[in-house]
């Protein structure tokens, strides 16, 4: 979960924007913002609600299960129940929680339906880079070579209802491309279950989840990161997530410098020019199929979006040129005249679609 | 930005700082009752000049209070000269007023000097509430949200800030830095801010070793004094963190750094050098006019933001020669090694192999700082950080070594309000390895590994600081510095 993608100028730029100014004062507060550490990032919840102290329970309870599924899904903490799978399920099936089944039972659908473009076995080689990235050496042929043969989600065999076993003796599940989008998606669960309806969740930025919509308006408004600063692309969100991935900005002192995001097949850094943004009807969806959708890239890409029902894509490159594809939530280009539509808006999703099933035509 | 101005006079105006002994908390609090100081284990509180009944000091100074006023530089005279100078321990002094109606530097030194009964701090304005933010624009009808491929926490923290107030002589005034709390989300019925806001404040003012205000809310303060069981859960929750600030080490330290940093114009670069602090990039700041032979003998990295003269550009070539890296940005100068063929060209950056080392000649100035100071650590490399965190992205480590041994501390802060995992890396070897926390007080063993020079732990659960002791069998060398 700690495989982080790093921060560009725009995040900045809005950590420095004067927030008290608009926020509004105490007083008129019909809103509640609660944020918390985890899973190496920030998840933040805004509800609106007219009981605040209910909707304050709410974000909290909310919050506590998604440190309680970074516990569980963690890479990093080696008490995790991922850790321990990770360090016992070779050649040897062993039982998870129900939790972390589900996320790894959905993140080999998207292996399959990717030919590997997304694979969570990738854990040894990201390992490999991540060093280099703090600072360490480049990895060597060898090094590449020899954790690439611990890679393959082939390898990887569920036992229904919560069993796993590694066909490999040296693989390493890392969840880093579809935990958060698992835990918003759960928020968004227990927000619903406590009886908030109108909320929008944010985990780092990267993935976000909308519940219903603010008073006074059809949707949330979200504006989505464009590599060429050109385009001014949003969406408007209710029931539904968008996830948005980019490749480490280049190194202004290195040319050497890895990115963060790499390619299952050939265990090196993805070199590519786009930016992405999907939506789909669940988080851990779009957050599962931005990072595929950016190591397919738009051609390839869109024939694996247009095989799911209610996604959307926009590849966005840093020159300006755009592929826009689906039948999900449309994409708005406000920096044009007349606004892109990827489809007609459709009727929102009434609810989170959380398994990968149900995003099949 | 009063801070950026401010920073532009404190280098302009040559109104220099040192690094403080110690760095102590002060209350600023209302002009009106406080419980007394054994009660509240507040030491001291800071009024505003002018006040209205100056009857106030006394009584707090009665309660066991150390009572400073703050005031305009403009008003210093006044406040002084009508001051109850037996209630009065200090003054705190602001200065950010237009140059042409402040005292200049050397007038106020010049009265700092003549009133040797009172202490004197000079205030940096403009510090932020420290505390780790999202990234959400919450307006009243929606959210608007920035997307980037960004999925770390930012960190408001006042370390560059105070690193660049603090970059000048040392025969300097102390200095102060101050925030306002933020209240925009305080719910009508909540304290607010609340113990861990104050906590946070508390443990980041230790770790840089800088004095600071903190503001009492009124609202807390009259509270307190009419016994609210609430208000004293509250600040009883903040109590042990005072008292955990107050013991830290008294003797003089030096920061342990590995960088330096030479910048003539705060304003233009702050945010590059406050994404460095940000990043633990264990840097100190210093003037173009201050590079010597010593300073550079203190570091094995250098970043450069100015323009150098002839002789600074060839103490750095020598720097470089004997195996340092320096990193010029926006430059366009020409340089002695310019007569090689460079290493390597990137797109906006100019490598130069010279002697051992290496020099990074950006030819823009920094457009993202986030990047940069990622870029400036990775091309550092592990091998020559002082000091490393791995997989603590919302907690800062400065580290300080003693004087008269090579002892070193290291001061920690998490702003996430999440208990961490807190791996360290330290250039050295030690014989042992104590943590002391205001939850755990001093000192808990922490097994340790040395490799490669460098000596490695964890902190199992960092909750939002410690302090952590490595101590040294050896003797302290000779102080590189004074030699230079």
């Amino acid at each position: 979960m700690r495989w982080l993608k790093s921060v560009a100028l725009p995040s900045l730029t809005l950590a420095m924007l004067p927030l008290p100014a608009i926020l509004g004062s105490p007083q008129n507060r019909s809103f509640v913002h609660q944020q918390r550490y985890a899973m190496g990032t920030v998840f933040e919840i805004v509800i609106y609600d007219e009981d605040l102290p209910r909707a304050e329970a709410a974000a909290r309870a909310a919050l506590d299960e998604v440190v309680r599924l970074d516990g569980m899904m963690s890479n990093y903490k080696p008490e995790s129940d991922l850790s321990r799978m990770n360090r016992t399920a070779h050649f040897q099936p062993v039982r998870i929680p129900r939790e972390l089944y589900e996320v790894i039972e959905e993140s080999l659908f998207y292996s399959r339906h990717s030919d590997g473009q997304f694979d969570i076995s990738v854990g040894p080689v990201v390992d490999l880079w991540k060093a280099a990235l703090a600072g360490g050496p480049l990895p060597t042929a060898a090094d590449q070579a020899s954790a690439l043969r611990c890679v393959g989600y082939q390898k990887i065999e569920l036992t229904p209802p919560d069993g796993i076993q590694f066909h490999s003796d040296c693989m390493r599940l890392d969840l880093g491309a579809i935990g958060k989008g698992y835990a918003v998606d759960r928020t968004a669960e227990i927000l619903n279950a406590s009886g908030i309806h109108r909320a929008y969740i944010d985990a780092g930025g990267s993935t976000m989840y909308a519940l219903g919509a603010p008073p006074g308006g059809n949707a949330w408004r979200v504006r989505l990161r464009d590599p060429s600063r050109k385009l001014g692309p949003e969406v408007m969100l209710s029931n539904n997530s968008v996830s948005t991935s980019e490749q480490s900005a280049p190194s202004s002192l290195q040319g050497d410098a890895p990115g963060h995001i790499i390619v299952p097949g050939t265990g090196k850094p993805l070199q590519t020019r786009y930016a992405i943004s999907v939506t789909a009807p669940s988080a851990t969806a779009s957050d599962a199929l931005s990072t595929t959708l950016l190591l397919l890239g738009p051609t390839k890409g869109a024939a694996l979006v247009k095989a799911l029902h209610n996604v959307s894509a926009m590849w966005i490159a840093s020159d300006g040129q755009r592929t826009i594809v689906g039948d999900g939530v449309s994409f708005f280009l406000t920096g044009e005249t007349h606004p892109i539509h990827v489809s007609p808006l459709k009727d929102r999703i009434a609810a989170t679609s959380k398994t990968a099933t149900e995003l099949l035509p | 930005m009063k801070r950026i101005s401010f920073l532009g006079m404190l280098f302009l105006g040559s109104i220099a700082a040192c690094t403080p002994v110690t760095a102590k908390v002060f209350l600023r609090v209302e002009a009106s009752p406080l419980p007394p100081a054994d009660k509240t284990g507040i030491r001291d509180v800071v009024l505003l000049w002018p006040l209205r009944d100056l009857s106030v000091a006394a009584k707090l100074h009665s309660q066991g209070y150390r009572v400073f006023l703050q005031c305009e530089s403009k008003d210093l005279a006044a406040a002084v000269a009508t001051a109850d100078r037996r209630a009065v321990t200090g003054m705190i002094v602001t200065n950010t007023a237009p140059s042409s109606q402040s005292p200049a530097a050397e007038q106020l030194r010049a009265y700092f000097a003549a009133h040797k009964s009172l202490t004197f701090r000079m205030l940096v304005p403009g510090g932020k509430q420290p505390q780790m933010k999202g990234r959400l624009v919450v307006e009243r009808d929606g959210v608007l949200q920035v997307s980037s491929p960004s999925s770390q926490p930012w960190l408001d923290t006042n370390l560059a800030l105070v690193r660049l107030a603090q970059a000048t002589d040392p025969d300097s005034l102390p200095i102060i830095y101050d925030f306002h709390w933020y209240t925009s989300e305080a719910l009508p019925d909540a304290w607010h801010p609340d113990a861990e806001a104050y906590r946070v404040a508390i443990a980041e003012a230790d770790a840089i070793r800088s004095d600071v205000t903190i503001d009492l809310p009124g609202s807390l303060q009259r509270a307190l004094v009419a016994d609210d069981p609430r208000a004293w859960k509250l600040w009883k929750a903040v109590m042990p963190y005072l008292d955990f600030s107050s013991h830290a080490a008294k003797e003089r330290m030096l920061p342990v750094v590995n960088l330096g940093v030479i910048v003539d114009d705060a304003q233009a670069n702050y945010e590059a050098i406050n994404l460095m602090a940000r990043h633990n990039l264990a840097f100190e700041s210093v003037r173009p006019s201050s590079l010597t032979l010593a300073r550079l003998s203190s570091w094995n990295s250098v970043a450069v933001f100015c323009p150098l003269s002839k002789e600074a550009v060839a103490l750095l070539r020598d720097f470089a020669a004997s195996g340092g890296i320096v990193i010029f940005v926006n430059t366009h100068d020409e340089f002695p090694w310019h007569s090689t063929p460079p290493l390597r060209q990137e797109s906006r950056a100019t490598v130069y192999s010279v002697g051992a080392g290496q020099v990074v000649e950006l030819a823009e100035p920094v457009v993202d700082p986030e990047n940069f100071a990622r870029d400036l650590r990775r091309l550092i490399g592990r091998e020559r950080a002082a000091l490393a965190l791995w997989n603590s992205l919302t907690t800062l480590v400065t580290g300080y070594r003693q004087q008269s041994r090579p002892n070193i501390t290291l001061y920690l802060v998490n702003y996430s309000n999440q208990p961490d995992s807190v791996q360290v890396q330290v250039q050295g070897r030690f014989t042992r390895v104590r943590l002391e926390s205001p939850e755990e007080r001093c000192c808990v063993s922490l097994p340790f590994v040395e490799r490669g020079g460098f000596t490695e732990f964890t902190i199992p659960a960092l909750r939002i600081t410690a302090r952590v002791r490595l101590d040294s069998a050896r003797e302290a060398p000779p102080h590189r510095r004074k030699k230079g």
